[in-house]
């Protein structure tokens, strides 16, 4: 077996191992769900409250956003917090110093993160619909699911990105908490990007979820008024920001590790 | 006998070590983040939100929607510091190893929670102030000077009552395994229950009933009615309501410590939690 095939399948094996363990810890105290649960539920009840009787499909729009800060709390924060947790643990240098690349070991806690994100996104479908009363209408079902599913890993991409720039960091849980109510006004996640002012749009397009998110609308919401470009080029900017900052999260990764090996200081932050 | 220490000792010693060891998020940058950008991004927000749920209502509707909401969030980020950072106390204490010389300390448990709560209010009370020079800036919401004396009246007993709804929840929580959850639900339920986004009378008459027990409806409403030049009479009955509410609260908390404390002396079992 030459080098390069016994690192694949490092890879793939603390990709596993983390993932098994991640659902361990999550099947050992399952009830860290509900603190990351309770935001996103309370908001998508009070938007539904301010969108009453403002049109059918403003459900949709309760959801959408609900869902959106079910899957930060889940996939982008657990993902960006996994460093940190590293850190407190003590387990983040023995990590780094082992001949497998960190990035997979972040990988398997993101893609825990991504199912967990998804079960919080249905507990969130489900008290919403129950506190409306009924389902939103939706004129493709099938292509809401997908595209919720796709909303996801967009988060999950700018969540392997910012674990990557937490190793440097203490201010992980800073960032995080404080950028929080920034992220969801930046993404739209419960309006769309085009009421901010038209300054802050070139921003949000840097972020992977801006883009989904208004494909989602586009497909969920008939008469939906987002970006003027449409549908398609949505899904494009998406798949392309999800690819670039997957590509960025790889790079900052090597060179984090590289970094800290080299210099030593990991303890030092 | 044991010499007891003073009161004031215990209230001071209390006031400066507990953002330092037992209070949640207490670093300066989680408080200057609470203090100045949380107000803020939270506002915009829900103005958003507003708008595009009122996108059909005429603008003088749609502004005051905007206020309406502006000076809610405002005050209703309070939360952060003085409800989900003062919960974590008992966590703390019980995660570090402290909970069992506390419980055979001779300290004043008034002091102590008193002492405990004085940097939260400190903060709850910058907090409030700095999103509501927000809402006056960004969202035009008008506060006249005359009204200032009673909306800093307002400002105080609110900051007071909500530290001692934290204290209070801290004290449930000293029979749970971890206060995160309580401190979770209770950080965003006043979003939903005490008047933040939409009045109280738009929801079901029991969420109308357990919003009222929210130290932070009372708050809100007498904040809201100072804003509005309302006069002293009926500004006083919502002082009244507010200064119960902190009072039935810290009571309560202290209350629970000492039932806790029984049981833990009596049982030996402290750290069975």
């Amino acid at each position: 077996m030459n080098a390069e095939v016994r690192y694949a399948y490092s890879g793939r094996r603390s990709t596993f191992a983390s993932l098994r363990l991640a659902v361990l810890l999550f099947l050992a105290d399952p009830q860290w769900l509900i603190p990351s649960m309770i935001a996103p539920v309370i908001f998508g009840i009070v938007s539904f409250e301010l969108f009453r009787g403002y049109g059918t499909y403003y459900l949709t729009y309760a959801i959408l956003g609900a869902g959106m800060m079910s899957m930060w709390g889940q996939t982008l924060y657990g993902s960006g917090w996994a460093t940190s947790q590293d850190r407190n643990f003590g387990t983040l240098e023995p990590t780094i110093q082992a001949p497998t690349a960190y990035v997979y070991v972040v990988l398997g806690r993101v893609l825990w993160n991504v199912v967990s994100g998804l079960i919080g996104g249905a507990i969130v479908y489900a008290v919403v619909v129950a506190v409306a009363g009924s389902p939103p209408a939706l004129p493709d079902p099938l292509a809401f699911v997908v595209l919720f599913v796709f909303v996801m890993l967009t988060l999950a991409a700018v969540g392997v990105v910012f674990a990557a720039f937490y190793v440097y960091t203490r201010y992980a849980g800073f960032i995080q908490n404080i950028g929080e109510f920034a992220f969801y006004v930046g993404t739209g996640c419960m309006f769309p990007v085009i009421l901010l002012p038209f300054w802050t749009n070139p921003i949000a397009l840097f972020f992977p979820p801006t883009w989904a998110l208004d494909a989602l609308r586009y497909a969920s919401i008939p008469g939906y008024v987002g970006f003027s470009w449409g549908f398609w080029p949505d899904v494009l900017g998406a798949v392309v920001t999800t690819t670039a900052y997957l590509v960025l999260a790889g790079s900052v990764f090597h060179r984090v590790e590289r970094h800290v090996l080299e210099a030593g200081n990991l303890s030092d932050y | 006998m044991v010499p007891r220490t003073s009161f004031l000792r215990t209230f001071w010693t209390n006031a400066v070590f507990a953002p330092r060891t037992s209070l949640g998020f207490m670093r300066i940058d989680f408080v200057l983040g609470t203090v100045f950008v949380i107000p803020l991004t939270q506002m915009v927000f829900f103005a958003f939100v507003v708008r595009l749920g009122d996108a059909g209502a005429s603008a003088s509707a749609l502004a005051s929607a905007v206020q309406f909401t502006a000076i809610g969030n405002a005050v209703a980020t309070v939360t952060y510091s003085s409800v989900f950072s003062v919960c974590q106390t008992t966590d703390s204490e019980k995660f570090q190893g402290t909970m069992e010389h506390l419980l055979v300390s001779p300290a004043s448990r008034l002091a102590m929670y008193f002492g405990r709560g004085l940097i939260p209010i400190l903060i709850s009370l910058a907090t409030v102030t700095v999103g509501l020079t927000y809402a006056a800036v960004f969202f035009g919401v008008s506060i006249p000077a005359s009204s200032i004396p009673s909306l800093a009246v307002s400002v105080v007993l609110t900051a007071f009552a909500m530290v001692g709804f934290g204290l209070l929840l801290g004290g449930v929580a000293l029979y749970l395994r971890t206060s995160i959850i309580l401190g979770n639900i209770f950080l965003f339920v006043g979003l939903l229950l005490s008047g933040v986004n939409f009045p109280l009378s738009q929801l079901p008459l029991p969420l109308q009933y357990a919003g009222y027990g929210l130290p932070l409806t009372w708050g809100l409403a007498a904040i809201r009615a100072a804003i509005s030049g309302e006069p002293l009479g009926s500004l006083a009955v919502l002082w009244g309501a507010v200064a119960l509410a902190g009072a039935l609260s810290f009571a309560a908390a202290i209350s629970l410590w000492e039932v806790f404390e029984r049981r833990a002396l009596s049982t030996g079992s402290i750290a069975r939690f």
